[in-house]
């Protein structure tokens, strides 16, 4: 299987805490891959590694041979690497039309204005949200936000998207509409890497997994394999509940 | 009285040319920028000279004067952006203390404290536009033209980004957007439209001086967009419209000449500081209450709902 991300030897200490110790991670093209590990593993900082608002202090990233270690944030964004933020951060005062168009005026700046807002509307029904197009973003309810925070990831994610928690704060219903929509953006040959420490998640949706504990990734293969393995047992059952 | 009326009419379009485009780097892109007169005072001082060596043409004067403004622009937004935003007001302070100084010190193209004088009457199409209702209905219609050019400008990309990255500079980058490139462009635009308003100043008054660049009127302009409502487009036409015709009310009233100046500043002062606490969309937002109360009166009617 061909790797669309390749992350090697990858370190960040923040004021002398190892943040991430050497992380090593293949990430296979067309599929749905996920990153476990207790809360404070280091998963976001990860992401914020890939995307490049945090600067590794050592080891690589390159998207499809592309070294992605020190370009800014907005490069990054421009290969085509999506993603989503565990507080959403969605522009409260822009529409939810709005929200996706700020990514599509840039991945798809050649095309008309009028075809950015046919796909903005299209990428919103893509992500099932039913609210209107006009209405804020901060009047929407949690999940709604959630999800157009999805289609606006899906906007400039065109060779991977990145998803930090995607199922956290969803309740069983949206957690269906969620697991709907990754499973066939997977189905249509998208690269996704997700963070999860809920493993019904991960269990529904990855094919792949890496447990990532304290900054190090301690084991990886299938979900099966992973939560079987005595680091993922010992973190998630014999540890300390999850707050 | 007609003469008064017109020449508050060019005074109000000069205001609103100043305060909307001070209002897209200060509304839109939240940089705060104490040195909005200086770009006023780079459009006057192009224009008089284009005026006074080259051409009255109003048109080319324009030209000279946008380019020269978005160049300033430049000089101040290119190093002060490369660090952090939140460091503009510093930068932009100091600007516009050099820049006074320059207006002040360099006799040779500024005419230093005493000005340049003798500004011919502009052309346009040939024509000499000579009388205050000429005057006025040309810098009415440029005012015009700036505030839709900003109108278009807040709803196309550029503006949604600009917003974007106010309200969240992460998620903005996160979507492919360079903040530095945004800010710089937003600046840039700002202050050359900011150069318009010097342009009409100058022809219209004749003559030029360095006391109409000063911190004090980047302050004036500041209030003005504050006062009116940050981030809306009908904000600071709304703030530029009150504070420069506040001054004309006050005239009225029979006040000393000594207590208008200190009358005007403190009541500046007061309305801004009681605004940013109770009502930060100013004068717009109290618009939207007004109108927010109004669609409720016909529920509220007294006898009907007692509950
Ligand atoms: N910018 C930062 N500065 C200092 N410490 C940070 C920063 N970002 C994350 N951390 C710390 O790094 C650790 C891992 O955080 P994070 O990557 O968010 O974990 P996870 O997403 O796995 O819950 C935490 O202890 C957190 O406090
Ligand atoms: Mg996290």
């Amino acid at each position: 299987m061909k790797a669309q991300l390749e992350i090697s030897s990858l370190s960040k200490a923040f004021g002398g805490n190892a943040v991430l110790d050497r992380v090593d991670l293949e990430v296979a093209a067309c599929a749905v891959s996920a990153v476990i590990g207790p809360n404070g593993a280091g998963k976001t900082t990860l992401f914020n590694a890939i995307s490049g608002f945090v600067p590794p202090d050592r080891g690589q990233i390159t998207l499809e041979g592309v070294e992605l270690v020190g370009m800014p944030p907005h490069r990054i964004a421009e290969l085509g690497v999506g993603r989503t933020f565990q507080n959403l951060r969605l522009f409260p005062r822009l529409t939810v039309l709005e929200n996706v168009l700020v990514a599509l005026d840039r991945t798809e700046r050649r095309q008309s204005r009028r075809r950015r807002q046919v796909q903005a509307r299209a990428l919103l029904e893509r992500a099932g949200v039913s609210a209107s197009p006009d209405t804020f973003a901060s009047d929407l309810s949690f999940a709604e936000q959630k999800f157009v925070s999805l289609a606006r990831a899906l906007a400039c994610g065109h060779r991977i998207l990145l998803l930090d928690e995607p199922g956290s704060g969803l309740d069983p219903p949206s957690l269906e509409r969620m697991y709907a929509l990754v499973r066939s953006l997977a189905a249509e040959g998208r690269t996704i890497l997700l963070i999860e420490h809920n493993l019904d998640v991960v269990r529904e949706l990855a094919e792949r997994v890496v447990f990532l504990d304290r900054g190090r990734a301690l084991a990886r293969g299938t979900p099966a394999q992973v939560f079987a393995s005595p680091e993922a047992a010992n973190s998630y059952f014999g540890g300390e509940p999850e707050p | 009285m007609t003469a008064y009326l017109e020449s508050l009419a060019v005074l109000c379009a000069i205001a609103a040319i100043l305060a909307s485009s001070l209002d897209l780097v200060l509304g839109f892109a939240g940089i705060f920028s104490v040195a909005h007169a200086v770009f006023f005072g780079i459009g006057a001082y192009a224009a008089s000279l284009v005026a006074l060596h080259l051409t009255a043409s109003l048109a080319f004067a324009l030209a000279v004067a946008m380019a020269a403004g978005a160049g300033a622009g430049l000089l101040l937004a290119v190093p002060a952006l490369r660090v952090r935003e939140e460091y503009f007001v510093v930068a932009s302070l100091g600007f516009q203390v050099v820049a006074t100084t320059v207006f002040e010190q360099w006799q040779a193209v500024t005419g230093g404290i005493g000005g340049l004088t003798g500004i011919p009457p502009p052309t346009v199409a040939g024509l000499k536009v000579e009388s205050y209702a000429g005057m006025a209905a040309l810098s009415v219609l440029l005012a015009g033209a700036v505030l839709a050019g900003l109108r278009a400008l807040v709803r196309s990309r550029l503006g949604r980004a600009l917003q974007a990255l106010n309200q969240d500079e992460v998620a903005a980058q996160a979507a492919g957007h360079n903040p530095v490139t945004l800010r710089t462009l937003a600046v840039v635009v700002s202050c050359s439209l900011a150069s318009v308003g010097g342009v009409i100043y100058a022809f219209f008054s004749s003559f030029v001086n360095p006391e109409s660049f000063t911190l004090d009127e980047s302050v004036r302009v500041m209030v003005m967009v504050i006062m009116g409502g940050a981030g809306t487009t009908a904000g600071p036409l709304l703030g530029a419209l009150f504070v420069t015709l506040f001054p004309a009310l006050l005239s009225f009233l029979t006040i000393p000449d000594q207590f208008l100046g200190p009358i005007q500043r403190l009541a500046y002062g007061l309305i801004v500081v009681v605004l940013m606490v109770y009502e930060p969309d100013g004068m717009v937002g109290l618009a939207r209450r007004l109108r927010r109360l109004r669609a409720l009166a016909p529920a509220g009617k007294p006898g009907e709902s007692t509950a």
